[in-house]
């Protein structure tokens, strides 16, 4: 059986050994563009650490689950009994050196592996944190970006309101002048009447007095004599009745 | 400029103080104050002056002809308005506003379609455990390694390790 293994793999392994330049009938095809399928998580699957499932899967239809064991047993016992495989002293040191491998490895080989796994795990953390901040600061970048084209629009308000203010100073300015202008016409006119009432006034005062001083003067000796005594015989009844009334 | 009825046009502050940015809130605050001081201002005096009492003057003021003198010329006197010259130049500056707006706009989306740009490729990245460091070197042009250059391993000066 190992024979028609030999057999059927010979011509393959010829036709790679004659030299020819050109590939043969491998990459004819057109180049598939298609992302290649992710590399598998886990290894092929091993039986006893040392020999590959496909073997047992490979046996298992001529020989069943025990054609493996038995073909490794023989084997064994061929290679020691027709001693082309010799029991000495580096056989002990051997057998004891898988030994404490095997050991090992069973002990320490899951700790071992999680921390490279970390080791990795934390290179891509690294990687995807760096993307992830990317994303962000890109995603802001473009937020304010449109945020300073709505601020843009506003810029209509900035000119109405300087329009408005200049407006606004036109119209004060206007209004001041209209205010002036009546204020002083009113002024003169206010002036003029005030002028008007005091030389009115002058006039009175000035008369009163000319008169008085007039009034005064016609008043003789004589009839200054009279009033004075009339005055006194008036005070004199006067007393009198309010002497009486008391 | 027309009528001194030019209309005062109706200002909404508050959206106007959305749209201006933090570094300019102080120009923005004298500008306000300024308005503010203008239309209290303007709000203060009276739209016209009060009417002359013409017929009491008549009856109180001597001088003959003096009143109506007065009347004839104030009722024909025209005050002047004055005269608008910064009105010009503020359309001729929001005309060069608007042009530059509308560039700063335009490279505005310029940018924004490069940084679009950007965020797709990172957005259709294929996943970093299942890069090779051909994908990378694609992805990510930085990280290729020089071998001309730097032909022996580590391929980079020690400094940047």
């Amino acid at each position: 059986m190992l024979s028609r293994l030999g057999l059927r793999a010979a011509p393959a392994a010829l036709k790679s050994l004659a030299p020819s330049l050109s590939v043969g009938p491998f990459h004819t095809g057109q180049r598939c563009l298609a992302p290649l399928p992710p590399l598998p998580e886990k290894g092929g699957q091993v039986r006893h650490g040392l020999i590959p499932e496909e073997f047992f899967q490979f046996l298992y239809p001529k020989t069943g689950v025990t054609g493996p064991y038995v073909l490794g047993t023989g084997l064994l016992f061929y290679l020691l009994s027709k001693e082309i495989y010799i029991i000495n002293h580096e056989t002990i040191a051997g057998a004891c050196v898988v030994g404490v491998l095997i050991y090992i490895v069973k002990k320490y080989g899951g700790d071992v592996a999680a921390f490279a796994d970390r080791l990795n795990e934390e290179k891509v953390a690294k990687a995807l944190a760096v993307k992830n901040d990317s994303i962000n600061h890109l995603e802001s970048i473009i937020e304010q970006e449109k945020k300073e084209q709505w601020r843009v629009e506003g810029r209509n308000y900035l000119f109405d309101a300087k329009r408005n203010n200049v407006a606004m100073l036109l119209e004060t300015n206007y209004r001041e002048r209209l205010l002036t202008v009546y204020n002083e016409v009113k002024k003169r006119l206010d002036y003029q009447i005030a002028v008007q009432q005091l030389t009115r006034r002058k006039e009175q005062d000035h008369m009163i007095n000319w008169i008085e001083k007039n009034v005064i003067q016609s008043i003789t000796a004589q009839q200054e004599k009279e009033s004075i005594a009339k005055c006194i015989s008036d005070l004199k009844m006067l007393s009198k009745s309010t002497r009486v009334a008391v | 400029m027309a009528g001194r009825r030019a209309a005062l046009k109706a200002i909404d502050w508050m959206a106007f103080a959305e749209r201006v940015p933090p570094n300019q809130r102080a120009m923005f605050n004298a500008l306000k104050t300024r308005n503010d001081a203008l239309s209290a201002k303007l709000t203060s005096l009276p739209e016209k002056p009060p009417a002359i009492d013409w017929v009491y003057y008549k009856t109180a003021v001597a001088k003959a002809g003096m009143v109506d003198e007065f009347e004839k010329k104030y009722n024909a006197l025209k005050v002047p308005e004055p005269v608008d010259t910064q009105t010009g130049k503020i359309n001729a500056q929001e005309q060069e506003a608007a042009k530059s707006a509308a560039e700063y706009v335009q490279a505005s989306k310029s940018r924004i379609v490069q940084y679009e740009k950007q965020l797709e490729k990172f957005r259709t990245m294929i996943p970093f455990d299942q890069m090779t460091f051909e994908d990378l070197n694609k992805v990510f042009p930085e990280t290729k390694l020089d071998k001309e250059k730097y032909p022996y391993w580590p391929h980079r000066p020690i400094e940047d390790l």
